[in-house]
C-alpha cells in the first residue's frame, strides 16, 4: 500500500526522482508513448484496412486473413522487436517496424470477418438498387462491419502502447518504458506509477476508440448493440470469438 | 494430411515429455550455466561434499556472466553444491535479492557497492579504501567481502575517435563545452548513479542528453550515431579494436572498481575454510589482460559464459 | 585481504584462432555452428522450460477460469466484477507487472512471480469463451436434457459443457499462444525459457543467431502448441466442424 501512495506522490512530481538528478517529466514520456504508439497505428491502418476490407468485399483469402491472426499471436513481441534491432539498428524506424508488424494482423482479420459476414441479402438488394462495388463496400458493408472492424483496432491500439515498454528494453526510449525499465533509479513506486499511466492511457485510447466507433455506427445497429457495452472493458476478447 | 496430423502429435508429444522432464530442475540450466551443470554431477568428493548447498547470483552483463560460472565451476569441482542464477539485474537489484536472501552471493565491483548500494558520496582515494569501505558496509548488514581481484573495470566515457578528433577530447571535463547538445548514452541506472550522470554533473560540469541504453547495445548507439558519447566499462573487448576511444577521469568520479565476491557471513562459516580458499584463489588469477581476453570469447565469439570459465580453470588447475 | 602479488594466470586460446569464430564475430544472420555448439547447453534447455512455464500458466488459468465462468453461469451477477478485474489484469503492461510482483514477500524472482503474472492474463479470455461457450446452448437443448430427468449437474456435465466446448477450446488457444508469447518477457524475472537467449542476444550486440534462433523456437512452439489444440477439438467434438 506505502507504495501505491508513492506512486502517486511520484505522478505528483511528474516522474521526477526525489533527490535525483533531473529526468525527463512523466508528461513528456507518455506523450512519447502516445507518439511512437501513434505513428505504428496509424501505418498499420494505412496498410491492413484496406487489405481486410477488399478480401472481404471479394469474399476470398480467408485463409491468410484468418491465418495471420492465429500467426499473430504466435510472435512474441520481445523477439519482433530484438530481430528488427539486429536488422534496422536502434531507432525510431526499427521500433515502428516491429509494432506494424504486430498490429497489421488483428486489423486485416477483424476487417475481413466483419465485411465477409455481412448479410448477403443485404449486399444484393444494395446490387439490386444499382450500387457499385465500390458504394456496395462503402456504403453498406463498412457501416454494417464497423464493430467488428473497430475491435481489431481497439486490439491492436491496445497491444502496440503495451509494447512500447518493451521497446524500452531493446534499447529504443523515449516513452514511459524509460521507467519500467529502470527499476534501479526510479525505485518500485516509479514503476507503479509509470504503469498506472499506461493503464490511464490505454484506457483513454479505448474512450477515443470507442466515441470514434460510435460516431460511425449507423443508428440501427447502434440499438441492437445497445446491451454489448461491457464489450469496452474486455477489447482483446472481442475479437477472439474469431 | 493424416501423417500431418500424425507427425505433429508425435513432435508433440516428445515436446510434453521433454517438458515433464524437466520440471524437476530450475533456474540453474540457464543460458550462461551451461557447461556446468556437466560438472556439478561428476564432482562429489572434496572438502566441498556434504556441506550445505550455495546459491550463488550475478548481475546483467557479460563479465557478471563469466565470474558466476567461474565462482560455481571452482566450488562445484571441490565438491560444494551451488546453484547459479544468472543475470538478475542491475546493483540495486541483485543486492535486494541478496539481502531478501534469494542469493548468498555475488560478484560485485567495489566501487559500485558503495556508490550504488552504500549511497557513499565521498569518493575512496586508493582501490584498498574502497576495498575497506566496502567490506565494512557489507558487514554490518550480515555480508562480508571475499579478496578483491587484481582487475579493475570501471565505467568510462567512450566515443568514437572521429568525434574524440574533431573536439580535441581527451578528459570527461572536455565534455563541458558540448553543453547539453551532446548526447550520452548509457545503462538507463546510469541517470541516477553517483558514478554517472550525477557525478559528471556535479564534478565535471557536464549537462549533457541522456539516452537510456540497455548494456550491450551501447556500441551500436555510438556506429549508428544514435548517441555521440557513452558508457562503456573499461575491459570492454570492443575497446582493443581502435576504433573507440576512452576519455580520461582525472576526478576519479568513476572510482575504483575491483570485484570482491560478497557473501553472506553465516556462509563463511558454514561452508568451512575451503570455500574462502576456492573463491579467493580464482579471484587472484583475475588479472585485466585474463579478462579481457574471456570478456572477447564471449562477446565477440559469442561462445558461453560457461565454456570460457571452464576453459580458463582447466587452464589454471581449478577444474 | 590486501592483494598480494599472485603468479600470472595461464590464459588459454578459449577453442582456437579466432577465424573458427568468423561468423560469430562478423555477427552474420545465422551461424548454424553455433546452434550446434549451444542446442543441449542453451537452446534446448530453454525450450523445455518455455514448455513447463506454459503449461502450468494454462493449466491454473484453464481451472481459476473455468471454475470463475461456472459460478458466473448460475449467478449472473459475478459476471461484471470478474470481468472488471481480469479486465485489468489485462491492460497492465507485461514487463510492470513482472516487476511489480517481485517485492511480494514469497515471490521475488521465481517461477512463481512468472506464472502469477501469465496466470493473470489468461484469465479474462478463458473466462470470457467458456462462459459465452455456456450461455449459447440453446434453451431448447438444456429443456430436453432437463425433460429427460438430467439433473442440473448432469446437465452441465453431460449436455451444456461439451456444446461449449468448441468456444472453451478457442479460448484455450488464445491464451496458450498469447502465454508462449509473453512468457518470453518473464525471463527477465526468473531468467528461464527462450526469453532468456532472447535478452541475452540483445544484451550481446543484438546476437543475430541467437535471437532468430529462440525467436524462431518460441514462434514454432506457438504454432505447435495451437495446431496440438485444434486437433484436440477435433477429437473432442466429432460433430463440429472444427474451427
Amino acid at each position: 500500500m506505502h507504495n501505491f501512495t508513492e506512486a502517486f506522490k511520484f505522478i505528483g512530481r511528474n516522474g521526477q526522482i526525489q533527490g535525483g538528478p533531473h529526468v525527463p517529466t512523466l508528461v513528456h514520456l507518455t506523450l512519447g508513448t502516445l507518439k511512437i504508439a501513434g505513428i505504428g497505428v496509424a501505418l498499420a491502418l494505412v496498410i491492413a484496412l484496406p487489405i481486410g476490407l477488399w478480401l472481404g468485399h471479394i469474399h476470398r483469402g480467408s485463409f491468410l486473413a484468418i491465418n495471420l491472426g492465429n500467426i499473430w499471436r504466435a510472435l512474441p513481441s520481445l523477439a519482433v522487436l530484438a530481430i528488427g534491432v539486429a536488422f534496422l539498428g536502434l531507432g525510431l524506424g526499427n521500433v515502428e517496424l516491429a509494432l506494424i508488424v504486430l498490429a497489421v494482423p488483428p486489423v486485416i482479420t477483424n476487417a475481413y470477418v466483419a465485411i465477409d459476414e455481412v448479410d448477403r441479402d443485404v449486399v444484393d438488394a444494395a446490387r439490386g438498387m444499382g450500387m457499385s462495388g465500390w458504394e456496395i463496400l462503402r456504403k453498406v458493408e463498412v457501416p454494417l462491419g464497423i464493430p467488428l472492424i473497430f475491435a481489431g483496432i481497439r486490439t491492436a491500439a491496445l497491444f502496440v502502447v503495451s509494447t512500447t515498454t518493451i521497446a524500452a528494453l531493446t534499447g529504443y526510449g523515449g516513452s514511459l518504458g524509460d521507467i519500467i525499465n529502470n527499476e534501479s533509479s526510479y525505485h518500485l513506486s516509479g514503476v507503479l506509477g509509470a504503469a498506472i499511466c499506461i493503464a490511464a492511457l490505454a484506457l483513454l485510447i479505448e474512450l477515443v476508440l470507442a466515441l470514434v466507433q460510435r460516431a460511425l455506427t449507423p443508428r440501427g445497429l447502434k440499438l441492437a448493440k445497445a446491451e454489448d457495452q461491457s464489450m469496452a472493458l474486455a477489447p482483446l476478447a472481442a475479437t477472439d470469438a474469431v | 494430411m493424416r501423417t500431418f496430423r500424425v507427425s505433429l502429435l508425435v513432435a508433440l508429444a516428445a515436446l510434453a515429455v521433454a517438458a515433464c522432464g524437466s520440471s524437476k530442475k530450475s533456474t540453474s540450466t540457464s543460458t550462461s550455466t551451461a557447461t556446468s551443470s556437466g560438472t556439478s554431477s561428476t564432482s562429489k568428493t572434496g572438502p566441498g561434499a556434504g556441506k550445505p548447498p550455495i546459491v550463488l547470483g550475478d548481475k546483467n552483463f557479460e563479465e557478471e556472466f563469466v565470474l558466476g560460472d567461474l565462482y560455481q565451476q571452482a566450488l562445484q569441482a571441490k565438491g560444494f553444491t551451488v546453484t547459479l542464477k544468472p543475470n538478475i539485474g542491475t546493483s540495486e537489484i541483485t543486492w535486494k535479492a541478496l539481502t531478501s536472501g534469494q542469493i548468498q552471493m555475488y560478484p560485485e565491483y567495489t566501487g559500485t557497492l558503495l556508490s550504488a548500494i552504500a549511497g557513499q558520496t565521498a569518493l575512496p582515494t586508493s582501490a584498498d579504501q574502497a576495498y575497506t569501505q566496502a567490506k565494512t558496509y557489507a558487514e554490518k548488514h550480515g555480508f562480508t567481502l571475499l579478496d578483491r581481484t587484481p582487475f579493475t573495470d570501471s565505467d568510462a566515457i567512450g566515443t568514437r575517435v572521429a568525434f574524440a578528433k574533431k573536439y580535441g577530447l581527451v578528459t570527461d571535463a572536455d565534455l563541458k563545452k558540448l553543453g547539453h547538445s551532446l548526447t550520452l548514452g548509457g545503462a538507463p541506472e546510469f541517470a541516477t548513479r553517483q558514478e554517472g550522470l550525477l557525478g559528471l554533473e556535479k564534478v565535471y560540469g557536464l549537462n549533457p542528453t541522456f539516452k537510456p541504453i540497455a548494456i550491450g547495445l551501447t556500441y551500436k548507439a555510438l556506429d549508428s550515431g544514435q548517441v555521440e558519447v557513452t558508457d562503456v566499462f573499461t575491459t570492454d573487448p570492443q575497446l582493443t579494436t581502435g576504433k573507440y576511444v576512452v576519455l580520461t577521469d582525472p576526478k576519479k568520479i568513476f572510482g575504483f572498481q575491483n570485484v570482491a565476491p560478497v557473501v553472506k557471513q553465516s556462509l563463511v562459516k558454514t561452508e568451512g575454510p575451503a570455500f574462502a580458499q576456492t573463491i579467493n584463489s580464482v579471484s587472484a588469477l583475475l588479472t585485466i589482460p585474463a579478462l579481457q581476453k574471456m570478456n572477447a570469447a564471449v562477446a565477440l565469439d559469442k561462445q558461453s559464459p560457461a565454456a570460457v570459465a571452464h576453459a580458463f580453470l582447466v587452464a589454471n588447475h581449478l577444474a | 585481504m590486501t592483494f598480494l602479488l599472485a603468479a600470472a594466470p595461464v590464459i588459454p586460446n578459449f577453442g582456437g584462432s579466432s577465424s573458427s569464430f568468423a561468423c560469430e564475430r562478423a555477427n552474420r544472420l545465422f551461424c548454424s555452428e553455433w546452434v550446434s555448439r549451444n542446442w543441449s547447453t542453451v537452446l534446448w534447455p530453454a525450450l523445455r522450460q518455455h514448455i513447463v512455464l506454459t503449461l502450468i500458466a494454462v493449466v491454473l488459468g484453464f481451472v481459476i477460469s473455468t471454475a470463475l465462468a461456472l459460478i458466473a453461469y448460475r449467478r449472473g451477477w459475478f459476471e461484471r466484477p470478474v470481468l472488471i478485474v481480469t479486465s485489468i489484469l489485462y491492460t497492465i503492461p507485461s514487463l510492470a507487472l513482472f516487476e511489480l510482483l517481485v517485492p511480494i514477500p514469497g515471490f521475488g524472482l521465481s517461477r512463481t512471480t512468472a506464472e502469477v503474472a501469465l496466470v493473470s492474463y489468461t484469465l479474462l479470455i478463458l473466462f470470457r469463451n467458456t462462459l459465452t461457450g455456456l450461455r449459447e446452448v440453446p434453451p431448447d437443448v438444456r429443456d430436453a436434457a432437463t425433460g429427460m430427468g438430467m439433473g442440473p449437474m448432469r446437465s452441465l456435465l453431460r449436455v451444456e459443457l461439451p456444446l461449449a466446448l468448441p468456444a472453451i477450446i478457442a479460448g484455450l488457444r488464445i491464451a496458450t499462444v498469447t502465454v508462449i508469447s509473453l512468457a518470453t518477457v518473464a525471463a527477465l524475472i526468473d531468467n528461464e525459457g527462450l526469453g532468456a537467449p532472447i535478452l541475452t542476444a540483445i544484451s550481446n550486440e543484438v546476437f543475430k543467431t541467437e535471437l532468430i534462433a529462440a525467436g524462431g523456437m518460441a514462434v514454432a512452439l506457438a504454432l505447435a502448441a495451437d495446431g496440438l489444440l485444434v486437433l484436440l477439438q477435433r477429437r473432442l467434438t466429432p460433430w463440429a466442424r472444427a474451427g
